[in-house]
């Protein structure tokens, strides 16, 4: 894992999976845990049949991607290939950002980081059922890096076409600006006053902002029009007109809910969202990387239709902040929470609506399982970023003082 | 000679219509009546039944309310209020249950036998209110007039496919097409007392007497029609009834004859005094040995005649005295239509499954045909997987003009319908099988029925005969190997994913609870400062 030769070499072996015909079930690209329908491959090849036949496939409530993977898919003739290279590019730029943030050209840990992105099973397998997650996923890391490698307009670039491909990556607008204002090197153990020009900052979103206008013109000429596409797309985030079951909490809960409270609750699930980020971002203002990479545990719990790559990203993500592991407090228990939710997930799936032995309650309470695996993760996240500044106490002392928070 | 010749034949015929009809005058001022029954003893000992009782109103427009009070004599004033209120130029209703087998029953003398309601109407385009609004109005008046849920044919279920329901008359202004169909509809005996009550008769007398609901609704297959349609002489309507009998059940599974007593459990007293021509006619089947008694008056094209007029009263039984038991046929022998038509659902998952349609050509030339379905948006066809093959060889070729509009959102929040259109060549003497994926959609517990685990009823696809534009005739029509009109698929279940009906609490408790815990657990960590503490001992 150590040898510089490890990470091409396994490279390559993703690109072999997709490359000989490796036996994917049928039943993969069609799965509730691994594609959703913003991001199933099927739905955007069932769009793709109505753009050829000259039917508005922003119409029936179908497809939910964006306009430019349409026009991607439609012009280049893309294979389970451009997976396996979207996670490759995925991991390359883990990689990077790793490496900014160590402020190394090279390190040992290298193809552990890229490991962690390319064999999570969270990652792997969405890849493998075309799920266009991937591209979202690759599209976010490539703005992280781009940001954390001081390049502010490839950065902001990245961040436009992520939050376009994915309406709530815009909770990532933020940390982002102050990471291109700031240093990627770990500050965790000692926080401090962002100190940057505010000016700067600014400056940087509105570069954002155009290059995101940029894409919407983009997207609608595309698409003929500006309203089909962003309700559908966008709207669906926000709205969710679809219930198809995933493992994250909106679909059964909207499913449930009575007509009249609908749109209220709609309203609390996006604000409870967005809710995180000034907090986030003000109390680790001394390191935008890790207030970014815990808004993506945040998605990673609570986004509408989750699939596992959401928290897939942000398990993959702990690879870059090693040192945070000595101040993690219940690192067993998220893991086994993970391994608990991601057994019961596809086996109470099958048990409702295949085998017709189990209800929708099954399935409901694994996600709630997932949803606890993905809070323990984020909260434990939280608490060793700022842990790790009170410093640990010396093994001679260990008994007579303690750290907590009053 | 020639003169003399025309004279005669004149004469003739003068006097044949003159024993079809009754001494009353033939139009009682501009309306006309007939009624008709026609029996048809089918290959499977079965009987088919077709009742039609026509009304024709000899005027270019209906009455409306200033000019003439709506006063009709024969024409129902109920059924004449509706139409002319929403400006109806053609409206037919449906009302079946059963399954109509092609096969062995051949074509139905009515081709409107889609499983359930079936409503679909030509509306003048034009007046100050929408078309939709008068659809509305239209459905929800002729819920109220016929006792049917007519009112739940709502945009859920609407679509307007013009090639398949065509225009019959050509009208000078344009129209609209509405359409819908509910396959769960069921027709019943208080659908078919106000039918009745829209004979000039009603069921006192005439051939209307025989339609006795305990035995209609006993039939294997039984439904009501109504056909509004304007023509040139003026406005016709059709109001029928069709049913099929097995007599063979009825005598205990040994015989197939059949009398008026045996199917109806009456016979026919009198006739109905203001109608033009009532006649009963029974198809005589060729090469058997079979009685049939009374002794009928008139024999044209292998039926049997039955003036009603002058032959009442009347039973009508048809024997087969050397037949001492009913042999049913071979199946394979007795295919009455050129084309077999199989719809199924395939997949054991309640998620996704395949719509998979085999079209089997029993005759010896090709045949064009098209293909309709009305899906509402309980399921969502996927287009891009759509495969045909003839034995196990994809055939691109075979389908043309392929039109698909899916759902879209209408104002309401509700999902109109999902149509598929396609002109389907079918090789001789083989089988065709369209196949698509099909994903059902997870719906929100309120819009689930109260009998959830029932399933849902999807309405039956329509085979329709297509027209050659070039040619400008439906061209196939005169081939004897071709559709003659409409065909129906039988409807099919689906069972949707449910959820728990019982959990809207304990989710929103749940839910609520485990986003608090965490939202609760981070804003902690955030908001409270680090101290160090010493640890007492």
């Amino acid at each position: 894992m150590e040898s510089p030769l490890f990470l091409p070499v396994l490279a390559t072996c993703r690109l072999l999976l997709a490359w000989v015909h490796f036996p994917v079930p049928d039943g993969l690209l069609i799965d509730h845990q691994l594609t959703s329908p913003l991001t199933s491959y099927f739905r955007l090849k069932e769009g793709l049949w109505l753009y050829h036949h000259g039917v508005d496939p922003y119409v029936g409530g179908i497809l939910k991607h964006s306009p430019l993977f349409l026009s991607l898919f439609s012009t280049v003739p893309l294979g389970r290939v451009a997976w396996a290279l979207s996670d490759i590019v995925g991991a390359w730029a883990l990689v990077r950002i790793w490496r900014s943030r160590q402020q190394l050209g090279q390190s040992r840990r290298d193809g552990l980081v890229g490991t962690a992105y390319l064999l999570n099973p969270y990652l792997l397998l969405p890849s493998l059922a075309s799920s266009t997650s991937t591209f979202e996923n690759a599209a976010v890391l490539l703005t992280l890096m781009f940001a954390a490698e001081g390049r502010p307009s490839l950065a902001l670039l990245a961040l436009a076409l992520s939050t376009h491909l994915s309406l709530t990556t815009l909770l990532l607008v933020v940390p982002v600006l102050m990471l291109l204002a700031t240093s990627p090197t770990s500050q965790l153990a000692s926080p401090r006053l962002f100190g940057e020009s505010y000016w700067k900052v600014l400056r940087y979103a509105s570069e954002f902002v155009v290059y995101w206008f940029v894409l919407v013109c983009a997207a609608s000429i595309m698409a003929g029009g500006v309203w089909n596409w962003m309700r559908e797309s966008w709207g669906a985030s926000l709205i969710l007109p679809d219930l198809t079951p995933n493992p994250g909490f909106w679909w059964y809960f909207f499913t449930e809910m009575f007509d009249h409270f609908r749109p209220f609750f709609l309203m609390v699930f996006s604000t409870h969202l967005v809710i995180y980020v000034m907090p986030v971002c003000i109390k680790f203002q001394h390191d935008a990387l890790y207030a970014a990479f815990l808004l993506l545990g945040i998605l990673g719990a609570f986004k509408p239709y989750l699939t596992l790559a959401d928290p897939g990203l942000f398990l993959s993500m702990f690879a870059v902040f090693p040192e945070i592991y000595p101040y993690l407090r219940h690192a067993i228990v998220t893991a086994l929470l993970h391994a608990h939710a991601s057994l019961l997930l596809p086996l109470f799936h099958a048990l409702w609506v295949i085998e017709g032995r189990g209800n929708a309650n099954f399935y409901y309470a694994a996600s709630l399982v997932m949803g606890i695996a993905g809070g323990a993760g984020i909260v434990d996240a939280c608490f060793a970023g700022m842990r790790i500044a009170v410093g640990s106490v010396p093994e001679a002392e260990r008994g007579k003082w303690e750290v907590i928070q009053e | 000679m020639h003169w003399g010749g025309a004279l005669f034949t004149l004469c003739l015929s003068a006097s044949l219509a003159a024993s079809y009809t009754n001494n009353v005058p033939s139009a009682i001022s501009g309306e006309r009546y007939n009624e008709d029954l026609f029996i048809r003893p089918l290959l499977d000992g079965r009987v088919a039944t077709t009742f039609t009782f026509t009304t024709d109103l000899l005027e270019d427009v209906l009455r409306d309310s200033e000019s003439s009070g709506q006063h009709y004599t024969l024409f129902p004033l109920t059924l004449g209020q509706i139409l002319e209120e929403y400006s109806i130029a053609e409206l037919h209703l449906t009302l079946n249950s059963g399954k109509w087998d092609y096969d062995h029953w051949g074509y139905p003398d009515d081709p409107s036998v889609g499983t359930g309601a079936e409503l679909w109407a030509w509306m003048a385009d034009g007046p100050s209110s929408t078309i939709d609004e008068r659809w509305t109005g239209l459905r929800n008046a002729l819920a109220g007039l016929f006792c049917a849920s007519l009112g739940s044919l709502d945009m859920r279920r609407t679509s307007s496919p013009s090639t398949v329901f065509p225009i019959s008359s050509s009208p000078s202004t344009p129209h609209a097409l509405r359409y819908a169909n509910l396959p769960s509809e069921n027709v019943c005996t208080e659908n078919l007392t106000p039918f009745v009550k829209l004979l000039p008769c009603k069921s006192r007398a005439g051939l209307a007497t025989l339609l006795n609901p305990q035995r209609i609704f006993d039939a294997d297959w039984h439904g009501l029609n109504i056909h509004l349609r304007s023509t040139e002489k003026g406005t016709e309507l059709k109001l029928g009834v069709q049913a099929v009998f097995d007599p063979v059940r009825l005598s205990g599974g040994r015989r197939r004859d059949w009398s008026f007593r045996l199917l109806f459990d009456r016979v026919i007293h009198n006739s109905c005094s203001v109608a033009g021509s009532s006649v009963v006619r029974v198809q005589v089947p060729d090469g058997e040995s079979h009685a049939l008694s009374p002794t009928f008056v008139a024999d044209d094209s292998a039926a049997a005649v039955y003036n009603l007029i002058t032959q009442v009263p009347l039973d009508v039984s048809m024997s087969w005295p050397y037949e001492h038991t009913f042999q049913y046929p071979r199946v394979h022998q007795s295919r009455l239509v050129p084309l077999s038509v199989q719809r199924t659902l395939h997949g054991s998952s309640q998620i996704h499954g395949l719509l998979f349609i085999a079209l089997t050509n029993n005759g010896q030339n090709d045949i064009v045909v098209g293909y309709f379905e009305n899906l509402p948006a309980l399921v969502t066809l996927w287009m891009h997987t759509m495969e045909i093959k003839v034995d196990g060889v994809k055939r691109d070729d075979l389908i043309s003009n392929v039109t698909y509009h899916p759902h879209h959102v209408l104002a309401n929040g509700q999902k109109s319908p999902s149509t598929f259109q396609a002109t389907l060549t079918i090789p001789a003497a083989s089988t065709l099988h369209l196949s698509m994926e099909v994903s059902r959609a997870f719906l929100k517990y309120t819009e689930h029925p109260p009998d959830a685990m029932r399933g849902w009823d999807l309405p039956p696809a329509i085979l329709f005969p297509v027209c050659d534009p070039t040619m400008g005739i439906c061209n196939m029509r005169n081939t004897s190997t071709d559709v003659r009109g409409r065909m129906y698929t039988p409807s099919l279940l689906i069972d949707l994913p449910t959820p728990d009906f019982s959990m809207p609490y304990n989710v929103i408790i749940f839910t609520c609870t485990l986003i608090t815990l965490i939202f609760g657990s981070i804003f902690n960590l955030l908001t409270r400062s680090w101290v160090i503490v010493r640890v007492e001992d």
